[in-house]
């Protein structure tokens, strides 16, 4: 049988190659003609999905059904029949991926009519094509005049009567739009019209940027109207600081549209009998987020909820794992079949493949004119210039080398960044030693940098470059190695439990390494989750099916110690009370959580009795509550920790229970940003009616504690506002697990601010934020970003999945790769120094020569340039961040023995 | 400066007890009424928005003397927009009921003369059951006028002399419009007034 | 349209200041063939003065009450009026107790909801339709017009019958008459200053002269409105204004009853277009 995906957005994808990844069939349905949903529209985002698509074009476990709907689903989990437009299909789960479309009955207030007035999608599409085209100026759609003042109107059909909850994404997409108009048009004027900015972790960083460095100016207002006038577009706003109404005259207006459920949800769920949420969303619940009421199909991604694509992928790959649970394992596992290879010989038969990549290099080069040129190189090579998609020149390099033994070959079109490792099987599925290949990047060294004549000369150049390396080029044995079908997770928290149960449930054996003496992290506290369940209920069930699972090896009181090896062969120590045991395993998850913060000082916290924290007063809660009068104060105590992303709603949580107790209590809320995002904003609403005063204060004047007065300065109200509180609950950021200092040293996994970064986007890896740079190393739940158990359990989910992904192989094959820096096109920017976790490299000042094949018009000098140095290990995650493209992954000819010593280890 | 110590934490629920004011506290100051509203744009004081802050806060003196109550267009922009339902124009109309009870009750001055042009108005109705246009001016300018007649008389002639003229010579203060119209059954009009009154003590 | 007969809500200004919007009402229905049956002693509906939301149910109820008794729905061609009989119709659709408060008052005033109010510009354009109104038209009314829609049409939503931001109903009448509509949307729905014109002329004033200058600077001949009140400020209170604020604006006033008359091929006189304050005389000429 197999399991099916329902929609191909990020998340449908994103789930659908961890299936056939981990040798399931894999089924999948998308309504559109194409893949990609609406990532596929956004901006920058087209380019990160692209090879995605193209693996699962061309992935012998996945079934495509495109232009295809459900149209009738019957019988139960591992025995399901799907009718899919007139196809039968039966698989054993469901995995529902319908996604999201946006706010679309935007009122005429706001000129919808004006060409100039273009909603967030449509602005991603004009900032791509911008990128396209000749100038890369942002022109006015009205007249083609160069955009000076651009606004953005935020919550456009969110948090409002047609849509009560808030959407998520938007301020952060909003913030991602304003960065990317400032970094490629300096002198243009941009603003943003704002409630609250609700933007977690990275974004917060960057919102923070925009105001400061980049001199965007976040303006307080919701903006109900935009007033064409006089050839400019007339925005009134309220200035705060005066009271009074004030106008800016603006070029464009960028209208931050909604997230809605699909619309296309409400028939699938008639099809599937998936309950819905009141708002249409389908219906998870916090302690079980990925699971649907019918049992065997599953959801994920923003058909649960509005969120960004980060938390969409992390929810597809926990939903693969739990459908792969109900499912058998069919299918071969690609790359994992024995491989020969043939003999390549002394004598090269070197075969060039030029592409047209779907236009983007057939547009600008003229293909025909190259391979002319190509065809007449010295001791004649074999041209082939017909394909035009990656799958078309696909087949055609697997039948040049099967038919007409070729035994070199040059690949001319795509980013290698993205697409190497898919060239690169595809010849040795041929029978071809995959190093046996070069690739030349048409794309972005010819198409986007040349006047289309100069393109076709230096493509030209470039080939005829590479085909002279291609005849140089040898073997390089491939070595393969065993995977350990065991798993190490570390932290016993939710997360932690959860990972472990998922990986354990999949088949393997797990270690589970706590550093308490017992298991349970933060649900230890005694707290009332916002589903009204009890956190102590909840934890006793994890508990118990933990101890109960016989996979699972749980070591309490214990620390992981020296580790080494990689992906899919770790060697480690775990060492504690009554524990001191060598193991082996082939993936690790890392789930430290966080600590919590002591706000020592702040307003007199451990002076004042009465000056208490957000989780203490939730455990005051539990008994009576004699106050009379609470002020909370949001984003105070001590630097280092990050804001959690539940801040806000642990707050509302809180305030609501109080005045149930109390409801004759006077609470006072002193914020910055009420960020309860989501479905959460109606915790924010019910507390509004429920009397709680919300005053905003400016960062720069926090408000002040003296004599048993808290003094603040509402900037909504412009007032100086003083309240007499017998409570003060200050809402602190959360603190970084001790541990991740010598873990992140340990796993070679950098952090930010104390947490585990992710890597997203490598060219070797899926985008998920559960992997990091390191192989085989996971993170998940609060260690990465501390938010809400549902997110946590989402996350801890996905990170199993992808460590099953890698345990359900046989064998992994020793990397031979290294970072190469293209010392033409490096800037000198450093951006790849500060991103590689081993520091392996480094800016030097290189004399550069003056370069023949008329490619490039560098005169020789000295210019900065990135070295890579022999500590690199192949991660790519500066080739992933390197903004000009300079940074590649290359094989290393004199690098075998290196990688032969490292696997012995 | 404002001390929440003094304030009056109950203002809400006063507020929210009077018909139209029921949707006070989904406020979340986002300022789309203020924003949208064809009176901010002419008087710089005027800030719905604001009230409604001050309301929730408990400044009933502040809130229930402030001028600006008095002149909404009730135009109902705001309420068409608000993102929360608020019905600021209804609203506002409750606070205003609430002053005019505190100015009966000798507790506040109204520093406005709407309350005597509606209670003119309303006056024509419980009379005729429709508008008499002779009567409420004479009705109004009276109380405008400190309660004289004369003055008043005197101030509306110099106020509607050219606007008088041009009317009658359109035809549209004909006989008509010096007597009024009259609905047959006025006790079921009067009725209305008397219960609906009482309703409101 | 399938009914023929209607309750008419004339409005007190019926018979005084709006008093050419009420001729022309009646003769445009007539012209149509449909039957306005002035409701039987009919009450004011509390205009914007009655700020009480009870005061204003009851007040309307009656009035509702008495239509229902001729099982007909009701007409009216002032959009406060409209505004109040249609959400005291809502509100007592929703809320039996406020039915029961109402009858509790008098009896006169049970309500059970089984007729409608409408204000005449959606009965004419989505009730009668654009069909059956083109089929009648009879002369080309070829003058520029500002449609001024003003408060209550378009807002607030639960009684609304247009778009709250660019309502587009009079355009539509107004392109069927052969006329032809200047740029005027972000003036349209404008509140033109009427319920403070007793109390506070000076913004009153300051409000009418927006629409005013924004018709004029459009290049409109006449503006078109559907409701005596906006009547009131911008045409009769026109010259006042002017001498006020010391401009000129020169800008007849019409309502959109009349312009249809004329299409209809009703004679001037009938539909009480010398009875508007600014000489309509220009777009007389303009009937062809
Ligand atoms: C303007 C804008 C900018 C954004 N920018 C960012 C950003 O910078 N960063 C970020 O993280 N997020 C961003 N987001 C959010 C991001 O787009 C989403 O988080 C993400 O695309 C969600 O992916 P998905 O797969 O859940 O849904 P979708 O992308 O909507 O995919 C769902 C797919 O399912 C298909 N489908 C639907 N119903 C059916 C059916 N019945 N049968 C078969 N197929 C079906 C659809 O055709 C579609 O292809 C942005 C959103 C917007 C609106
Ligand atoms: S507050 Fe919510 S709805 Fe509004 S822009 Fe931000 S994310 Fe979107
Ligand atoms: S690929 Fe190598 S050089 Fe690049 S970041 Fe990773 S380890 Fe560093
Ligand atoms: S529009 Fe509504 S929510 Fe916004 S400030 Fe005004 S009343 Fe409050
Ligand atoms: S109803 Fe009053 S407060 Fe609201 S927009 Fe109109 S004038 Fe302003």
């Amino acid at each position: 049988m197999g399991i099916a995906i329902i929609g191909g957005g990020v998340a449908g994808i994103t789930a659908a190659l961890d299936l056939a990844d981990s040798g399931f069939k894999v089924y999948l349905i998308e309504k559109n003609a194409e893949l990609g949903g609406k990532m596929a529209e956004l901006a920058e985002c087209k380019t990160g999905l692209s090879p995605k698509i193209v693996e699962i074009e061309n992935h012998p476990n996945i079934e495509l059904l495109l232009s295809s709907e459900l149209e009738s689903l019957s019988g139960s989990a591992g025995e399901f029949k799907l009718n899919v437009s007139g196809n039968e299909i039966e698989a054993e789960s469901v995995v529902l991926a319908p996604g999201y479309d946006v706010f679309d009955e935007i009122p005429k207030s706001y000129a919808i009519a004006n060409p100039d007035v273009v909603t967030s999608l449509e602005f991603e599409g004009m900032l791509r094509s911008a990128t396209a085209s000749e100038t890369g100026e942002l022109l006015r759609p009205s007249d083609g005049k160069r955009v000076k003042k651009i606004g953005f109107i935020q919550c456009i059909g969110s948090r409002c009567q047609e849509n009560e909850i808030c959407s998520t994404a938007c301020c952060a997409y909003t913030a991602k739009e304003a960065w990317e108009v400032k970094e490629r048009y300096p002198d243009m004027d941009v603003c943003v019209f704002y409630m609250d900015i609700r933007v977690f972790g990275k974004d917060e960083e960057l919102a923070a940027e925009l105001k400061d460095k980049y001199g965007v100016k976040y303006i307080r207002s919701r903006v109900p109207e935009v007033i064409p006038e006089n050839g400019a577009l007339s925005v009134k706003f309220e200035n705060l600081e005066k009271g009074t109404i004030d106008k800016l005259d603006l070029d464009m207006v960028v209208l931050a549209v909604g997230l809605l459920p699909s619309k296309t949800l409400s028939r699938l769920a008639e099809i599937t009998g998936v309950k819905t949420d009141k708002y249409g969303y389908i219906e998870t619940s916090i302690t079980n987020p990925l699971e649907t009421n019918v049992e065997g199909l599953f959801a994920c991604g923003t058909a649960t909820a509005p969120m960004k694509v980060r938390e969409s992928v992390a929810q597809a790959s926990g939903a693969a794992l739990k459908a792969a649970l109900l499912s058998e394992r069919t299918e071969m596992i690609p790359g994992q079949e024995e491989r020969k290879y043939v003999e390549a010989g002394e004598e090269p038969k070197i075969g060039v493949f030029i592409c047209g990549c779907e236009g983007e290099v057939r547009d600008c080069v003229d293909i025909p004119a190259v391979a002319e040129r190509v065809s007449q190189l010295k001791d004649g090579v074999f041209v082939n210039s017909e394909t035009n998609t990656m799958e078309e020149a696909m087949e055609a390099i697997e039948s040049g080398i099967v038919d007409q033994g070729l035994n070199r070959i040059v690949f001319a079109g795509y980013t290698p960044r993205k697409y190497e490792d898919t060239v690169r099987d595809r010849c040795a599925k041929a029978g071809l030693n995959p190093y046996l290949m070069e690739m030349v990047n048409l794309r972005e060294q010819c198409a986007w940098v040349h006047e289309p004549k100069e393109a076709t000369e230096s493509a030209a150049g470039l080939i005829a470059m590479a085909v002279e390396r291609a005849r140089y080029l040898e073997e390089i044995p491939v070595e393969r190695y065993p995977v350990i079908p065991k798993a190490l997770v570390i932290g016993g928290g939710v997360s932690g439990m959860n990972a472990a149960l998922g990986i354990a449930d999949a088949g393997y054996e797990v270690y589970l390494v706590e550093k308490e003496p017992e298991l349970g992290g933060s649900l230890r506290e005694e707290i009332g989750l916002q589903s009204g369940e009890k956190s102590s209920d909840v934890l006793t069930e994890f508990v118990d099916k933990v101890s109960s699972n016989e996979r699972i090896n749980v070591y309490t009181n214990a620390k992981v110690e020296d580790v080494t090896g990689r992906a899919g062969s770790f060697k480690a120590k775990i060492a504690g009370e009554g524990a001191n045991e060598d193991i082996d395993f082939g993936a690790c998850i890392i789930a430290t959580g966080t600590d919590e913060s002591v706000p020592e000082g702040y307003y007199g916290y451990g002076k004042d009795k009465n000056v208490v924290t957000q989780p203490e007063f939730g455990k005051m809660l539990g008994g009576t509550l004699s106050a009379n009068t609470v002020v909370m104060i949001q984003d105070v105590g001590p630097d280092g920790g990050v804001n959690p992303k539940y801040g806000s709603i642990e707050l509302m949580n809180n305030v609501l229970k109080a005045k149930e107790k109390n409801p004759d209590l006077n609470v006072f809320v002193l914020y910055q940003d009420i960020k309860t995002y989501g479905k959460w904003e109606v915790l924010y609403k019910e507390a509004r009616e429920k009397g709680v005063i919300f005053l905003r204060y400016d960062k720069d004047k926090p408000p002040k504690y003296e004599d048993g007065i808290v003094s603040v300065h509402d900037v909504i109200l412009n007032d100086e506002i003083q309240i007499k509180p017998d409570l003060l609950v200050l809402s602190t950021p959360a603190m970084p697990a001790e541990e991740n200092e010598r873990l992140s040293k340990m796993f070679k996994i950098p952090l930010k601010n104390g947490f585990f970064l992710e890597a997203q986007e490598r060219p070797k890896m899926k985008l998920t934020p559960v992997d990091t740079v390191n192989e085989g190393v996971f993170i998940c739940g609060s260690a990465v970003y501390p938010a809400l158990i549902d997110e946590c359990i989402a996350m801890s989910s996905a990170a199993a999945s992808r460590a099953c992904v890698l345990l359900a192989k046989d064998f992994l094959e020793t990397p031979a790769v290294t970072s190469v820096v293209d010392e033409l096109i490096c800037s000198g920017c450093g951006v790849c120094v500060d991103m590689c976790p081993v520091e392996a490299i480094e800016l030097t000042e290189e004399p550069v020569p003056v370069v023949t094949f008329g490619v490039a018009t560098v005169i020789g000098g000295t210019k900065r340039i990135a070295k890579v140095n022999d500590g690199c290990m192949g991660c790519g995650s500066c080739a992933s961040y390197c903004p000009s493209g300079a940074m590649s992954l290359k094989h290393f000819r004199d690098k075998q023995v290196y990688a032969q010593l490292d696997y012995a280890v | 400066m404002i001390k929440t110590w003094e304030l009056d934490a109950n203002f809400r629920n006063e507020i929210m007890n009077e018909p139209g004011g029921e949707h006070l506290s989904a406020c979340f100051q986002c300022s789309t009424c203020t924003i949208g509203c064809p009176i901010a744009e002419i008087v710089p004081s005027y800030n719905p928005r604001k009230i409604i802050q001050m309301s929730l806060l408990g400044m009933r003196e502040d809130v229930l003397s402030n001028p600006d109550l008095w002149i909404c267009a009730i135009c109902q922009t705001c309420t068409a927009r608000c993102p929360q339902d608020v019905r600021i124009s209804d609203l506002l109309a409750a606070i205003r009921r609430i002053a005019e009870k505190e100015e009966e009750a000798g507790k506040l001055k109204v520093d406005s003369v709407r309350p005597l042009f509606e209670k003119a108005f309303l006056h024509q109705l419980e009379k005729y059951g429709r508008l008499f246009d002779m009567g409420l001016a004479m009705e109004y300018y009276k109380g405008k006028e400190g309660g004289s007649f004369i003055k008043g008389q005197l101030a509306m002639m110099k106020d509607f002399k050219d606007f008088g003229m041009r009317m009658f010579k359109k035809g549209k203060m004909g006989p008509k419009a010096m007597f009024p119209e009259k609905v047959k059954k006025k006790e079921e009009i009067e009725k209305i007034f008397e219960k609906v009154g009482e309703k409101e003590k | 349209m399938s009914e023929k007969k209607l309750a008419y809500y004339p409005g007190c200004p019926s018979a005084t200041t709006a008093i050419e919007q009420d001729m022309s009402t009646k003769a445009v229905f007539e012209k149509l063939g449909i039957e306005l049956s002035e409701m039987e002693d009919w009450n004011c509906c509390g205009a914007a003065e009655a700020e009480d939301p009870i005061l204003v149910y009851a007040l309307n109820a009656r009035n509702l009450a008495i239509a229902e008794k001729d099982g007909l729905d009701i007409v009216t061609p002032c959009s406060i009026c409209y505004y109040n009989l249609a959400r005291t119709d809502k509100a007592l659709r929703e809320d039996e107790g406020l039915r029961a408060e109402m009858k509790d008052i008098d009896s006169s005033l049970e309500y059970k909801g089984t007729i409608k109010p409408k204000h005449i510009l959606d009965v004419l354009v989505n009730e009668i339709g654009m069909d059956e109104l083109s089929g009648k038209v009879e002369k080309k009314v070829n003058v520029k017009v500002a449609p001024y829609y003003g408060c209550y049409i378009g807002r607030p939503s639960e009684t609304a019958f247009d778009d709250p931001d660019d309502p587009d109903l009079m355009d539509r009448l107004i392109e069927l008459i052969g006329g032809e509509n200047v740029q005027f949307s972000s003036m349209k729905t404008k509140c033109c200053g009427g319920p403070l014109m007793m109390t506070r002329e000076d913004i009153a004033f300051e409000m009418a002269r927006k629409v005013l200058e924004s018709a004029k600077n459009a290049g409109a001949d006449c503006i078109a409105l559907a409701c005596p009140l906006c009547g009131m400020m911008l045409d009769a209170k026109q010259p006042d204004i002017e001498k006020k604020l010391d401009i000129k604006v020169e800008m007849p006033v019409v309502y959109i009853s009349q312009l249809l008359g004329l299409a209809l091929g009703i004679a001037p006189g009938k539909l009480g277009l010398n009875k508007n304050v600014v000489s309509t005389k220009e777009i007389l000429g303009k009937v062809i």
